[in-house]
């Protein structure tokens, strides 16, 4: 299957956390933010709030440092990472390791948890009431955008830096 | 459908350290460490055959075997080793499944580590039961030892090293994102077994205050806090100048929150009183000093392996960089 995305609007967002409500009660039956898979970050200085999810990355780091192989990538559904939650020793390596301030360890399961795109129908795309994320193909254009994106801030920071 | 406490909301502002390895790692890294580095000094010393007065070792009678405790106070390392290994399972979120990490050693640090320990604590006890039983059968005096105590050697210098490679290898925490890491932790290994052995060995008379081997061992001990001393300052420094973030934990620890730890465990307890005491110790040839001298090495170095891991600050989001970034230009237009 095509690898698909979340792609996070950060100018739409609206703070209200209504996607950490649905990812809990989804995943876990309890509508509790602490054991979301997705969090708001709330980025004073610039006046936004930015839902953090898993980028489900390309190299990713939490399935390199993970023990047991419970942190894996399964490409037939949507290239995604995912933690096996039945292999997890709830060790968190994997949440030392990721620089996106993703996974979670959920203290009453006693393992750690992540986004895993609910099977192929994210619960905060859906109801997300501004449409601040969005599901979609990681296609050829998209990357590219992506890859752009990417020149742009290897650009800015340089000038940040001279 | 429960209804739970409301989580507050995530601010970007303040950057946190982890929060995820905390104490309990901290005692796991310490043990391994001065365990696996007191075992190599331990082992030079059998391997020179410095002189040992097994006189002043009394042996114990068990079960009429008769137990020879001559080696015991230079050769206990590989038991701290194992007393330090079950800390990291008790840290584990589900204690019993880590045989799932010892059965993939090959996926990452954590599961190697499982194989590198529990090898070092196989041979390490090994060859501590040949320093203390006497059945003939186990022919001590063959040369063929000499292949378990490499192994063990070689295993115990991996231990302590690896105490910092863990750290390193989650790669997302600059402060930990280095090779002076591992070798920090081995120096402090050293230093602390070495100390460690000088305790275990002081009142027994084993190797007597003034015989040769002592000071030989004591000169060791503080080559290591000098190069371990040196080691911190390199590795502070350097850290200080690789990012944002690992200039932010070095602010930490040596004027943020972790200033206690860091100046007065770290530094006076690791380094300064030591030092002091022990050169005091010497002159007026006083045990009781360099006793105290050796706990206060001791502790410094616990304190050394809890400030790195409480000051270990995650690289800041890309994602957030490329905003602020956004925002700074925003505002210069
Ligand atoms: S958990 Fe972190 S490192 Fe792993 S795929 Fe998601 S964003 Fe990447
Ligand atoms: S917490 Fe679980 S998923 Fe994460 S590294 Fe440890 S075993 Fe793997």
């Amino acid at each position: 299957m095509d690898q698909k995305v979340l792609v996070v609007d950060q100018q739409k967002c609206t703070g209200c956390r209504q996607c950490e409500l649905v990812c809990s009660v989804y995943h876990t039956g309890a509508s509790n933010p602490s054991r979301s898979r997705v969090r708001v970050v709330k980025w004073e200085q610039a006046g936004i709030y930015l839902p953090m999810t898993c980028n489900h990355c390309e190299k990713a780091f939490c399935v390199e440092v993970c023990p047991t192989k419970a942190c894996h990538r399964e490409p037939e559904k949507e290239n995604r990472v995912v933690i096996d939650r039945n292999l997890c020793i709830g060790c968190r390596t994997c949440i030392i390791a990721c620089p996106f301030g993703q996974p979670f360890f959920d203290a009453q399961e006693r393992v750690t948890v992540k986004c895993d795109y609910c099977d192929g129908d994210p619960q905060c795309v859906a109801f997300c009431n501004v449409k601040a994320i969005s599901f979609v193909d990681a296609d050829r254009a998209q990357m590219a955008k992506k890859k752009e994106a990417a020149n742009k801030l290897a650009d800015l920071l340089k000038q940040a830096r001279g | 459908m429960a209804t739970e406490s409301v989580q507050p909301i995530r601010s970007a502002k303040y950057v946190r350290p982890q929060q995820e390895w905390k104490e309990i790692i901290a005692v796991y890294l310490y043990l391994a460490g001065m365990g696996a580095g007191s075992f190599i000094i331990g082992i030079l010393i059998h391997w020179t055959r410095i002189e040992l007065n097994p006189l002043s070792i009394p042996f114990i009678e068990l079960f009429g075997v008769r137990l020879d405790l001559a080696k015991f106070p230079i050769l206990w390392g590989p038991i701290m080793v194992s007393i330090g290994a079950p800390f990291l399972i008790l840290d584990l979120g589900i204690k019993w499944r880590f045989m799932y990490a010892c059965l993939n050693p090959r996926t990452s640090w954590v599961a190697r580590g499982f194989i590198i320990l529990s090898i070092f604590i196989v041979f390490g006890l090994l060859i501590l039961a040949k320093s203390f039983l006497p059945f003939k059968w186990l022919h001590p005096e063959s040369g063929l030892w000499l292949i378990p105590e490499v192994i063990a050697f070689v295993f115990a210098l991996g231990t302590a090293l690896y105490t910092g490679i863990l750290l390193k290898a989650t790669k997302s925490v600059p402060l930990w994102n280095t090779h002076l890491l591992p070798l920090l932790f081995l120096a402090s290994a050293l230093s602390t077994g070495s100390m460690s052995i000088i305790l275990s060995t002081l009142g027994t008379g084993l190797l007597s205050y003034n015989s040769e081997g002592m000071k030989v061992l004591m000169a060791g001990e503080q080559i290591c806090v000098v190069i371990e001393g040196i080691v911190l300052y390199l590795f502070l420094s350097r850290r200080y100048r690789a990012s944002e973030q690992g200039k932010e934990s070095v602010r930490l620890l040596i004027t943020g929150k972790l200033r206690y730890v860091f100046w007065q465990g770290i530094i006076l307890l690791g380094f300064i009183f030591p030092v002091v005491l022990e050169w005091i110790s010497k002159y007026y040839q006083n045990s009781a000093l360099l006793f105290i001298a050796g706990l206060s090495l001791l502790t410094g170095g616990f304190f050394l392996r809890l400030g790195v891991l409480h000051a270990g600050i995650k690289d800041q989001i890309p994602m957030q960089r490329l905003m602020e970034i956004q925002y700074d230009m925003k505002r210069v237009h």
